[in-house]
């Protein structure tokens, strides 16, 4: 293990794909010790990868791997470090720091009914809690997915529905905010599709990555609706630099969410919301 | 306020032999001390005695800057056509610092609570820490914006000090306070006597907000009225000795070669929280004000573990920076005052 926390392990890229328009899922593979580091690493934990040269940016891990070696991160183009991570081809260099952050407690989650809510790229660090759910069926209850994107475009691990959908007690709703003549789910905010889904709050734990705002008025919804605020969990996103505690960046009030998230249920922050927007 | 233990062993030495020590000290490390550097008074190195400012004045940057530069190289990264390779960058200096006042020693020690003693450890921080002995000097007196004993501090407070010396009469004490305090008197051969030193006595101070005081005001106007004037230029925060936000990025310095630098920065900049694809949270000034002095009474207070304790130490020099006039001690009194 590195005693540096910020000197970064060295990966591979052994697969890169076009997860979704301008969004690519890069998998990277560790050698040693990097592998060792970030052997039984948790879904909703974190890394940064570099694209050396131009910096490095803190992605949730979008996947669960038998061993830690393999990690996916979905990339979407929008700064320079994602640009440069985009003109990376298989078999180029790029360096991982991790795992970082809190995990979804999945063992409490045994047992209850899984309402999992991702919008755009918000989906990608919940597909670990997803796939572990799946691996594990019968020690979970329902799981109901609420997804949802810009346009269809947008849409994110669009190859794996069939897969959910064919789960046992497993639903998958979909929506995208403009209509479209080829789509024939929901039109509208995943908000609105929330409504029509109307789950119970009854033994139930929600799970929310998306947007800013979409995780806003989600977490109120579902508060509407019955679910209590520590059931009601988020993994957020906040501009970092260390993912270690000690940038600054990242604070929600008292919270800093590289350390302390970024997985949060809203007894923890909910009073800090509004500052989240 | 804390005084000198009466019955500490101390060394009383006139200026003269304060200067000579000095001297030997810079002959065979790196002596750092306030100096004159085009003007402004900055802890930069010494040759010797001679070129440490009369009254050893408090520095306009605080001694923050030693531990963690305002610009500082994590890794160098080269990129061959066979691959790329990236190694960190330690510090290794040793240096010996004079002249450090109360307040900037006391900042030290709540950098160290962030950087040495909450897990994981920064090693350059860590590495500069350990290489460096702090000598510090009490005030003779407080200056127009000084207000340590407001939160914690005194004008002679050892806490963080390896060596403390006092100004007495017209020469000074000198007292061991660490380890490495004790091996560098010892080495000097100056008699030892029990006056304790003078500093002076303030009764001039003010009370600190309680936390509830703080959580019931968080939604107030107050905060967006304050900041109006707010040019976000940041001062506030590069002078402040126990701000420590800073931001990472790679520089390229030639064909295939970069670095990894991290510098400072803070949340009172406009684009301090702005993400790849443009959502800005605390987008108006009086968010990103009010965040500034939250974070120094109540969140780096938490994140250190230490919520009873200030990261303010009371040094003033945020309120001298300030071009448009913010002064944290009115904030903090106009804040016990809001209904």
């Amino acid at each position: 293990m590195n005693t540096n926390p910020m000197l970064p392990y060295p990966g591979k890229l052994v697969e890169v794909r076009d997860l979704a328009a301008e969004i690519k899922l890069l998998r990277v593979e560790l050698a040693e010790p990097g592998a060792e580091t970030f052997k039984g690493w948790q879904p909703g934990q974190f890394a940064f990868v570099s694209a050396y040269g131009l910096g490095e940016a803190p992605f949730g891990i979008a996947n669960m791997s038998q061993d830690g070696s393999l990690l996916d991160f979905a990339v979407a183009r929008l700064g320079s470090v994602t640009t440069g991570l985009h003109e990376l081809g298989e078999g180029d260099t790029v360096g991982v720091r991790g795992p970082l952050g809190n995990c979804f407690p999945m063992d409490k989650f045994k047992g209850k009914n899984l309402v999992v809510l991702g919008g755009g790229i918000g989906g990608a660090p919940l597909r670990p809690v997803i796939q572990t759910v799946l691996s594990q069926r019968l020690e979970f209850g329902s799981l109901t997915i609420l997804w949802a994107a810009r346009n269809q475009s947008l849409l994110v691990f669009t190859d794996e529905y069939d897969q959910w959908r064919a789960a046992p007690d497993t639903r998958l709703h979909l929506t995208i905010d403009q209509a479209d003549p080829k789509w024939d789910h929901n039109v509208g905010l995943i908000t609105d599709l929330l409504k029509k889904v109307n789950p119970s709050p009854k033994n139930a734990i929600t799970v929310t990555c998306g947007p800013p705002i979409m995780i806003y008025y989600v977490t109120r919804m579902l508060a509407e609706m019955g679910f209590t605020p520590e059931d009601n969990y988020v993994t957020l996103e906040a501009r970092m630099h260390c993912g270690l505690g000690k940038c600054g960046r990242c604070n929600l009030g008292d919270k800093l969410v590289c350390v302390d998230g970024p997985v949060f249920n809203m007894l923890e922050v909910g009073n800090m919301m509004e500052t989240y927007l | 306020m804390s005084k000198p233990d009466p019955n500490a062993k101390s060394r009383l030495i006139s200026q003269t032999e304060l200067d000579s020590w000095l001297d030997g000290l810079a002959s065979k490390q790196t002596l750092i001390a306030p100096r004159d550097v085009s003007g402004v008074v900055l802890y930069r190195p010494v040759a010797g005695s001679g070129e440490i400012l009369a009254g050893v004045p408090r520095p306009v940057m605080s001694v923050k800057e030693l531990f963690f530069p305002p610009t500082e190289r994590l890794l160098r990264i080269q990129k061959t056509r066979t691959g790329i390779n990236v190694k960190e960058t330690l510090p290794e200096d040793q240096t010996i610092i004079f002249g450090v006042r109360p307040c900037d020693a006391r900042g030290v020690r709540l950098l160290d609570a962030l950087f040495l003693d909450t897990a994981p450890a920064d090693p350059y921080y860590a590495r500069r820490r350990a290489n460096t002995t702090l000598i510090g000097l009490a005030c003779r007196e407080l200056g127009p914006t000084c207000f340590c004993t407001s939160v914690g501090g005194a004008p002679d407070d050892p806490t963080g000090m390896d060596m403390l010396v006092y100004p007495a009469g017209s020469g000074f004490l000198a007292e061991a306070i660490s380890e490495k305090g004790h091996a560098l008197l010892a080495d000097t051969g100056w008699p030892e006597t029990v006056i304790g030193g003078a500093a002076p006595d303030s009764t001039d101070h003010f009370p600190v907000p309680e936390k509830g005081r703080w959580l019931g005001h968080f939604n107030d106007d107050y905060w967006m009225k304050m900041s109006e004037r707010c040019l976000s230029c940041r001062a506030c925060a590069y002078v402040c000795p126990t701000c420590r936000c800073f931001s990472v990025r790679d520089e390229m310095l030639g064909p295939g070669e970069f670095e990894r630098i991290r510098c400072w920065d803070s949340c009172a900049g406009e684009n301090y929280r702005r993400v790849a694809g443009g959502h800005r949270p605390r987008a108006e000034k009086g968010e990103r004000l009010r965040n500034r002095f939250y974070c120094k009474f109540l969140y780096f207070p938490g994140q250190i573990g230490r919520s009873d304790a200030s990261a303010c130490t009371g040094c003033g020099r945020c309120i001298e920076v300030c071009p448009v006039g913010v002064d944290i001690t009115e904030v903090l009194q106009d804040l016990e005052r809001l209904a």
